[in-house]
């Protein structure tokens, strides 16, 4: 499959601090990327590195096959194919949600009759239509994200950067901005996402790419991680008490639960020891980010 | 692009009804609060005069009579504190010495504002001078009404002067005249008077001088004349200076706060969020500045031209000629255009609003006590005029005051238009330099 978006190398420093040290990733045309990392591990410089933000020190930063490093002219109109959802919320909040978009897509190229168009497709797309004559400071968290969202993608974005786009926001808003994403993704919008919520990395993407210290960890599928990092066993959590009352938790990582898990409870029943709780649990993204990134509070 | 910039800051401020009424009402406001308060102060001559004890008053002399009597009485108001008298243009410094003023070279300085005052010594001043009988034809006072202190002050020195210029003369003149009114002098009167003038030989210095004498009383008679009556109706030029003066300060003022309230977008859009996103689209930098100062430029005019409006239609300022009208509009887009670039200076060198708001006050309100918005700068010390120079206000002011008060009656509209030269050309310097300042100063938002 072509690549969309391909980072190589890419290293930045600020004053004394790498921000990145040789981060790379690659997202397929058309597919969906999770960017997961710690705070501070370089996920922020690298969205802005492929935005035109951060010019890298070294590395090269491709879209569509152009070379996007820096904001002179030529990476200025490679990135036409390119949409960027901010994390902050990014509206005018005395405009309507119409003169949002308007607004937005005027300033990403959109000759009138397409505004147009694309604007009522828009309001369409984040439920906003009965809405789009209200100024954006009096919407709910959800629709301002959503409208947050679309005024992101009115010049239909090729690969589309989305930085922690549902922050904040009700159960029921990140549903409806699942579907959102969804739709784009069927209209072949090649996606990046960046999150900490890792259920949803997990859930959403094909692939996932995680970054710290600003390297790239690890990359890949969701099993082909749990290979890579904590391997495929499946970890069984027995919690038992003796005779005296006193309680003790075991933590065994068995490769075949149902042949494994009868001789664990026999140990356990010929010590004497009776089982108060039992789990059992496939390995996760978030076993995998921890045993990636540590457990160690960042900044 | 830069439409859509412009529409989405109009869109934003029409929303802002706060934000409306200190660009357009309060400006207003404050410029009708002041026209009435110095409505007053628009009349020529004043029931006493005062010199304003700051700066000296040059004033100009045109000597018909050419006389010792009229170069004394010259001299002694040269020496008088706070009065500075030029009898000759001043030549450049290769130049030969320039003819001395006559009536009409005088008249003329004053009209084009080179000198608050002139003064025309006519010919046989000093056939009569001190003879209170058969007075002496009257020093003839030219007067620029812009500024109503500088010939209450320069008539009241002179009479202080006349009595330092020829002291004995005059007291001889004086008792001749009581004399012969009174049926001649006693030997004791003759002997005092006699003391009388040795004292007056040994002590006559210079004084102040600037008691109310008024300008048609006195040892010497002045008639006041008007520089603009000949060609102005005299109500119209009553009641102009201080409205002029007032209008363009005022506008100069508060189109500088309305332009730093507007260059601050700029840290809108950044707390916002939405400078990353005008950034990320293909508008960059350089377009969104534009589009920034297109916007504050627009708004500034029509801050400025409603004032004169107002002024012009409430307060009597004459704008609708064809030469003030093309030099109103002239001073006001260099004006404006100078004040929007200025604003985003302000704006970027701040990191935010709240910095702006404080560092644009100060910084406004330094330029305008300076520059002449809020008080003339005919009251302030002479070093505040060089001051000025390096201000906007200064500038923008003094182009106002040539279309509104220093016009020349009967020019041309190009010959009114190269007056305003200097002027322009400055305020054009200024916002190409503000403006290059700003985008040097907003590459911090550049890419990294």
């Amino acid at each position: 499959m072509d690549e969309a978006l391909a980072i190589a190398g890419a290293r930045k420093r600020f004053g004394e601090t790498w921000a990145l040290d040789g981060a790379e990733l690659c997202l397929e045309a058309g597919g969906f990327l999770a960017l997961l990392g710690p705070n501070g591990a370089g996920k922020t410089t690298l969205i802005r590195a492929i935005a035109g933000r951060v010019r890298l020190d070294d590395g090269q930063i491709t879209l569509l096959g152009a070379d996007v490093n820096g904001d002179d002219g030529a990476a200025r109109e490679a990135r036409s194919v390119l949409g960027v959802v901010p994390q902050e919320l990014s509206l005018y909040p005395a405009l309507t949600a119409r003169e949002n978009l308007e607004t937005f897509g005027s300033l990403n190229g959109l000759a009138k009759n397409q505004l147009r168009e694309r604007v009522d497709w828009a309001l369409a797309w984040t439920g906003l239509t009965s809405r789009a004559e209200e100024r954006s400071d009096g919407f709910s968290g959800g629709m301002r994200r959503r409208l947050n969202i679309a005024a992101s993608v009115l010049h239909r974005p090729k690969v589309l950067l989305l930085d922690e786009p549902t922050v904040g926001v009700d159960p029921q808003s990140r549903q409806r901005i699942w579907e959102m994403l969804a739709e784009l993704r069927m209209e072949g919008t090649a996606l990046l996402l960046t999150t900490h919520q890792l259920d949803e990395a997990q859930q959403l993407a094909e692939r996932i790419v995680i970054i710290d210290h600003g390297k790239t960890a690890a990359s890949g599928t969701l099993s082909e991680l749990v290979q890579q990092t904590v391997g495929s066993q499946t970890l069984v959590s027995i919690e038992t008490e003796d005779l005296s009352g006193a309680k003790e938790r075991r933590e065994i990582h068995v490769e075949d639960v149902a042949a494994e898990l009868p001789a664990l409870l026999a140990d356990a029943a010929a010590e004497g020891r009776k089982v108060c709780d039992l789990a059992v649990r496939a390995p996760t993204l978030h076993s995998v980010f921890l045993h990636l990134t540590g457990k160690d509070l960042r900044e | 692009m830069i439409a859509t910039i412009l529409r989405t800051h109009w869109t934003n401020l029409k929303r802002d009804r706060t934000a409306l009424l200190v660009t357009f009402l309060v400006p207003l406001g404050f410029f009708s609060i002041f026209a009435m308060i110095f409505g007053g102060m628009s009349a020529p001559m004043g029931k006493s005069g005062a010199s304003s004890g700051m700066r000296s008053i040059r004033v100009l002399a045109a000597d018909l009579d050419d006389s010792k009597t009229s170069r004394g009485l010259l001299e002694a108001l040269d020496r008088q504190e706070g009065v500075e008298v030029e009898r000759a243009p001043r030549a450049g410094a290769d130049e030969a010495p320039l003819a001395p003023y006559d009536r009409d070279s005088a008249h003329a300085a004053v009209r084009a504002g080179r000198a608050p005052v002139a003064l025309v010594i006519p010919v046989g001043f000093s056939d009569r001078f001190g003879d209170f009988v058969n007075r002496p034809e009257a020093i003839e006072l030219l007067y620029d009404a812009s500024n109503p202190m500088a010939p209450q002050a320069v008539a009241g020195m002179l009479q202080g002067a006349a009595m330092q210029a020829a002291p004995t003369r005059l007291m001889d003149q004086g008792f001749n005249w009581l004399s012969e009114a009174g049926g001649g002098l006693t030997d004791e009167q003759a002997k005092a008077i006699e003391e009388a003038r040795t004292y007056v030989q040994a002590d006559a210095q210079p004084s102040s001088g600037t008691d109310g004498v008024g300008g048609m009383t006195g040892l010497v008679e002045v008639k006041n004349t008007d520089v603009r009556e000949t060609d102005e109706p005299r109500e119209t030029a009553r009641s102009f200076p201080m409205i002029a003066y007032n209008a363009s300060g005022i506008a100069v003022m508060f189109l500088l706060f309305s332009m730093a309230g507007v260059g601050g977008v700029l840290l809108d859009d950044q707390d916002r969020g939405t400078l990353e996103r005008l950034l990320i689209s293909p508008l960059g930098m350089n377009r969104l500045l534009m589009g920034n100062w297109l916007f504050a430029f627009l708004l500034g005019m029509a801050q400025v031209v409603l004032m004169f409006l107002l002024a012009a239609l409430a307060f009597g300022l004459e704008l609708f000629t064809l030469n003030r009208l093309v030099g109103f509009g002239l001073v006001t887009t260099a004006m404006a255009a100078a004040g929007a670039a200025f604003g985003m200076v302000l704006a970027t060198l701040c990191k935010t609003r709240a910095q702006l708001n404080g560092l644009s006050t100060l910084v406004i309100l330094l330029m305008s006590a300076a520059g002449g918005s809020m008080v003339p700068r005919f009251l302030m010390p002479e070093f505040m005029e060089t001051t000025a120079l390096f201000t906007f206000n200064g500038w923008a002011l003094d182009g106002y005051l040539k279309v509104f008060w220093y016009d020349t009656p009967g020019a041309t509209l190009m010959e009114a238009t190269t007056e305003l030269m200097p002027q322009l050309a400055v305020l054009a310097l200024m916002a190409l330099a503000f403006l290059a300042l700003a985008r040097l100063l907003a590459r911090r938002w550049e890419t990294a």
